[in-house]
């Protein structure tokens, strides 16, 4: 009797170990948590191929725009300006041409006013960070993100693009002299506008000798 | 309006209270003011008090992004909204917006100027905020994201100080005994800058080591213009409290589909644009 009751306490423990116990493959547990986590690499391609680059021709004239600026700042702003949160730092989307007036370390010297004013741009080619392309569109809904880190991730990403996809046949063809027509996002502070040191964050770059 | 702040014992969110009071009262509203004195369970007294008092919309700022959760629950579920200024809950649905300095944006402006400063390479420190804190990561994390891109900048040392300048000064003497040859210190906030650089100077090294803060705190700025400090992260507590008290009243007003998370930009100030600020926000 004793061994009978011992058998079946052996047996109960077995089963009920075995069925405590589940073993997963490590790798399907990470996919089903990342499936359910928002995907900024992915989110940043889609928007770049669906709603940036099909945008691109509502970019403002850089001419344009540093003239409207200087005569109406306030109304320019609130015509052709973006950005996501609230506060001074506005973003534009902006196209325009010129001549590359120098090749630096980090960025190319633009003249894009070739009259008497010689007014010029840098367009960044090492520090390619912040907001400016995410927001410039004004495509983007703060609405469709519940975590702050999700947006951030998201400009991470778009500016890697730039890094990777844009630049690099740029670097290597770039040369003083070229003709150079640019599209891309600046960001300006409403309060304290400078218009003497703009940095374009490129998005579309043509090169023509 | 009540207005429910973590401390009125810093000058900073007594600011933030009471430009949220003073905004509340120019839109025509009655407002008070209710002092949580950093204490969780005297928040939650302080919400009971305006609960029952009567008062339609909290404007907030947590003393605990976790402990406050409750708080705004029950504030919600007395049919009340909540609006957080400047620290937020760890809920996405407690508050009704919750209204942020945008912490890691501003620290990857600070960390693309801090590799110009450096030409790209160097030794440094990072003396971190309280690490139970959401902004101090979101400081930490935009830093990094611009920093870590290049090999030649090297942080030997990480520690936090709490926000607080004594123990700031304290930990960079500790870090400068294990690491004397540093170029730079990049500190979560202002407090912790000014200890640094109170530090830097016992040590005769204040002309070697460059010291970056956050925050836009009125000494920092000051010390920005006598180049003693490289850059800070100018916030902006009085846009965030009016624009706490602004979403109340359009809530009043029947508007519903608020942003759960509206951030605030943060400049960067630097010695050169430094004239343009004051302590907190910018010259008017």
């Amino acid at each position: 009797m004793k061994a009978i009751k011992y058998i079946i306490s052996i047996i109960t423990i077995i089963v009920v170990a075995y069925n405590s116990v589940y073993f997963k493959k490590l790798d399907e547990v990470k996919a089903s948590l990342t499936a359910k986590e928002f995907n900024a690499t992915a989110y940043a391609q889609t928007f770049w191929n669906n709603k940036l680059i099909p945008n691109l021709n509502k970019a403002v004239d850089l001419n344009q725009l540093t003239a409207m600026l200087s005569t109406d700042a306030a109304k320019t702003f609130d015509t052709y300006s973006h950005a996501l949160g609230i506060g001074n730092l506005r973003y534009f989307l902006i196209k325009g041409k010129g001549i590359i007036e120098s090749v630096n370390e980090d960025d190319v010297t633009v003249v894009f006013q070739p009259d008497s004013s010689k007014k010029t741009i840098v367009i960044a080619m090492e520090y390619i960070f912040g907001n400016a392309v995410r927001d410039a569109t004004g495509l983007i809904d703060i609405s469709e993100f519940s975590n702050t880190m999700d947006f951030n991730n998201v400009s991470a990403e778009l500016n890697k693009i730039i890094r990777e996809k844009v630049l690099p046949p740029f670097k290597s063809a770039v040369k003083k002299g070229d003709t150079l027509e640019f599209t891309g996002a600046i960001e300006l502070n409403k309060e304290h506008l400078n218009l003497e040191e703009i940095e374009v964050i490129p998005v579309q770059l043509k090169i023509n000798e | 309006m009540a207005v429910i702040i973590s401390t009125l014992n810093n000058p900073w969110f007594v600011v933030l209270a009471q430009t949220a009071a003073a905004k509340a009262q120019s839109l025509g509203y009655e407002a008070k003011i209710f002092d949580s004195q950093n204490n969780t369970s005297l928040e939650a007294d302080n919400f009971e008090n305006a609960i029952a008092s009567g008062y339609n919309a909290i404007l907030f700022n947590p003393t605990d992004a976790d402990g406050s959760v409750t708080n705004v629950l029950k504030a919600k579920s007395a049919g009340i909204p909540v609006f957080c200024m400047d620290r937020e809950v760890n809920s996405a649905e407690a508050a009704t917006s919750q209204i942020l300095s945008d912490n890691y944006s501003g620290c990857v402006s600070i960390g693309k100027y801090f590799v110009e400063q450096m030409h790209k390479q160097g030794k440094y420190a990072e003396i971190l905020g309280l690490v139970g804190d959401n902004n101090t990561w979101n400081r930490s994390k935009g830093f990094h994201s611009v920093v870590d891109v290049y090999p030649g900048l090297k942080m030997v040392a990480q520690q936090s100080a709490d926000f607080d300048r004594n123990k700031a000064m304290e930990v960079l003497e500790t870090m400068l005994q294990a690491h004397p040859d540093i170029n730079a210190v990049f500190c979560g906030n202002d407090a912790m800058a000014s200890g640094a650089y109170q530090a830097l100077v016992a040590a005769g090294k204040a002309n070697d080591i460059k010291v970056f803060g956050f925050d836009g705190a009125e000494d920092v700025v000051n010390s920005i213009k006598d180049k003693k400090i490289v850059a800070t992260g100018m916030q902006f507590p009085k846009v965030m409290a009016q624009t706490a008290a602004m979403y109340a009243d359009e809530y009043f007003k029947g508007k519903r589909d608020f942003p759960k998370k509206m951030p605030v930009a943060v400049e960067l100030v630097t010695q050169e644009n430094v004239n343009n600020y004051m302590g907190y926000g910018k010259k008017e």
